[in-house]
């Protein structure tokens, strides 16, 4: 097991560094500089910034320079946002970003695996059938189609009910947590009940669920204790990009909500040409998802005995 | 009164007639067994004897009783009081039966919690007691192993300490040793009789195995697409074979002490997707006669003896029957 946590842990470095130098040479490749602006520059003026940040070296030394930074961890100064380092603008607006993730994966498997289970015990009755209606819908719709109606939803009940207890957008507290990460979940969500449905209804029709209701189990206790841990096990192994696709798509969200996260930063790095901020935040995205697929594999062992011991003791 | 009467079972799935009328009894401490070819409704004869036939399946039996009490009705919530208390079921397959991610002694110690009303810890305690007198060694470190760590001959101890654990009135064996390798099967059929001495209970054990039958059982229903086509004690069976299906069954096993080929039957059973009329064996069968187009009613042909073909009708010239029968 240990042999297999480090193994896996130089393949993560690797594939960082991949991340990293694919990056730099394509951000590097595109025409213009974080310096070019609507506004004419004076060649002084330019030459002076440029040895500031020093672009005004060749490109492999500016690779190497950021090479030994990175793996100080500095990411250096912003571009745009005047004496903002970049480790600051992670450190300030990551924790946003994970908390709403975290919201989001955790509605989408208990939602998913709820709805998927639901669907298979009912199967081809009318409750599978609103489950396969609502995630093809979930699937089909796009992110910030959702948002716009979860948010009009939002206003018709307040001004129903005559109150804002539900915010429209913002951050602050709990509530305004909710809507935004059920939104972010959605898709994910239906993803992960099509899997549980169909996992669900292979341990429904298999020997030790018949073998387990031949020795008088109930219905509830069949479900906890032999139907849905075996049934959770191929969802659990897509935990890892589920959490990729919604690390990555809740820059969508939290413009359309107007959450400070990180994933504003990035997109704005990428219209304006701030390459440190560029860098920055792929590389420390790249890393979190690289750790988060690892720390998945690894939890799938300890749901399925079968993989924990056989790569651990031997009998 | 037998401990177990079943008359004239029978059972639709859709359009299939799965089975058309199955008839036998079972005693306390007897041994029967259900014989017959693949898909002649011997596992579905056992499912509805635990409640368990596909949802939708329509029912209908003329006697269903367990010691007197008349059986609920298929899929009934009642049937769970019965289940893995009154009757047990050991399956075919120790492999696939049992859970793969709990272990061996949290599944064994559920009947337990379930049935007898014992603690968690009290449970676990009698689990690993049952392990121990199924002769598996270290039972306390094996309880605590989960299926895959098991051999196949282990396991389906394992399976039979499930289905004894409460000490059912009614224990059926589908196939027991049918998954395992030839040297374990005498082992756990040995198990298993004495078992069955042990606590008394009545056994209905699935098999197409003729020598198997012949070492564990003391009565044999025969079953052919669907139906009890012959039921009687094993020498009667054996000796004074009265159903052509069962003369013909015998006959395809191969022998190593005569001199002769074994005989395969020629055909195959009717498609029970259409109503069957008549004698369902009569297009495969060498003695058919002009009435085996008519539904055959059973016979009595001997002491506790009983047999759907029409040879055996009171009016049926005698000496025919006695030719055969040498």
């Amino acid at each position: 097991m240990l042999f297999y946590i480090a193994r896996r842990l130089l393949f993560a470095a690797f594939t960082i560094w991949f991340i990293a130098t694919a990056t730099f040479f394509a951000m590097h490749a595109v025409p213009g500089d974080p310096l070019t602006q609507e506004k004419a520059m004076s060649p002084a003026v330019r030459a002076q910034l440029e040895a500031r940040y020093g672009l005004d070296k060749p490109l492999d030394e500016q690779y190497l320079l950021f090479l030994g930074n990175m793996l100080r961890g500095d990411f250096g100064i912003s571009f745009t946002q005047e004496n903002r380092r970049v480790n600051d603008i992670i450190r300030e607006h990551f924790p946003i970003s994970a908390t709403l993730g975290l919201a989001a994966i955790l509605i989408a498997l208990v939602g998913g695996v709820a709805a998927g289970s639901v669907a298979a015990h009912f199967r081809n009755r009318w409750p599978d059938r609103a489950v396969i209606f609502a995630v093809i819908a979930a699937i089909s719709l796009p992110g910030f189609v959702i948002a716009a109606m979860a948010q009009l939803l939002i206003v018709r009940l307040n001004s129903a009910v005559d109150s804002t207890w539900l915010p429209v957008a913002g951050w602050g507290g709990v509530e305004h947590v909710w809507i935004p990460a059920l939104v972010l979940g959605l898709g994910t969500m239906a993803y992960l009940s099509r899997l549980m449905r169909a996992s669900m209804l292979e341990v429904l029709s298999s020997d030790y669920v018949l073998a387990a209701r031949s020795r008088g189990i109930g219905p509830w206790r069949l479900f906890w204790g032999h139907q849905l841990r075996n049934a959770i096990l191929p969802v659990v192994t897509e935990l890892g990009p589920s959490i990729a696709a919604i690390t990555t798509g809740g820059f969508v969200v939290e413009l359309i909500f107007a959450i400070p996260g990180l994933g504003r930063y990035f997109v704005q790095a990428v219209q304006q040409l701030d390459y440190t901020v560029i860098m920055g935040t792929t590389v420390f995205y790249g890393a979190f998802l690289v750790i988060v697929v690892m720390l998945v594999d690894i939890s799938y062992g300890i749901i399925d005995p079968r993989i924990r011991l056989t790569s651990g003791r031997r009998r | 009164m037998s401990l177990l009467e079943v008359e004239n079972l029978s059972l639709h799935i859709g359009a299939l007639h799965a089975l058309r009328g199955v008839s036998f009894s079972l005693d306390a401490g007897e041994c029967r067994a259900l014989v017959g070819e693949s898909g002649c409704g011997k596992s579905l004869t056992a499912m509805s004897l635990l409640g368990l036939t596909p949802p939708g399946a329509v029912f209908h039996a003329d006697a269903f009783t367990l010691a007197g009490e008349v059986l609920p009705a298929q899929g009934s919530p009642a049937w769970r009081r019965h289940r893995g208390a009154d009757i047990a079921m050991i399956f075919q397959n120790p492999m696939t039966a049992l859970n793969p991610t709990q272990t061996v002694g949290a599944q064994l110690a559920e009947s337990f919690v379930l049935h007898r009303n014992l603690g968690r810890r009290e449970a676990m305690t009698a689990a690993v007691a049952l392990l121990e007198r199924l002769a598996i060694p270290q039972p306390a470190q094996r309880a605590a192993q989960y299926p895959f760590e098991f051999s196949g001959g282990m396991l389906q101890r394992v399976m039979i300490a499930m289905a004894v654990a409460c000490r059912p009135k009614l224990l059926i064996a589908d196939e027991p040793t049918t998954a395992l390798d030839v040297t374990v099967q005498a082992e756990v059929l040995t198990l298993l009789a004495e078992l069955q001495r042990e606590q008394g209970t009545a056994l209905l054990f699935i098999t197409h195995d003729l020598g198997v039958v012949a070492e564990i059982a003391d009565s044999v229903t025969v079953m052919y697409a669907g139906e009890s086509v012959e039921s009687g004690s094993v020498a009667q069976i054996f000796n004074r074979t009265a159903h052509p299906y069962s003369a013909a069954l015998r006959a395809a096993v191969p022998s190593l002490k005569q001199d002769r080929r074994p005989e395969g039957i020629v055909g195959s059973p009717p498609d029970l997707r259409r109503e069957v009329t008549g004698c369902a064996f009569a297009p495969r069968c060498r003695q058919r006669m002009a009435i085996c187009e008519d539904t055959v009613p059973e016979f009595q042909c001997g002491e506790g003896q009983r047999v759907r073909c029409w040879r055996w009708h009171p009016d049926h010239p005698l000496r025919w029957r006695e030719a055969e029968n040498g």
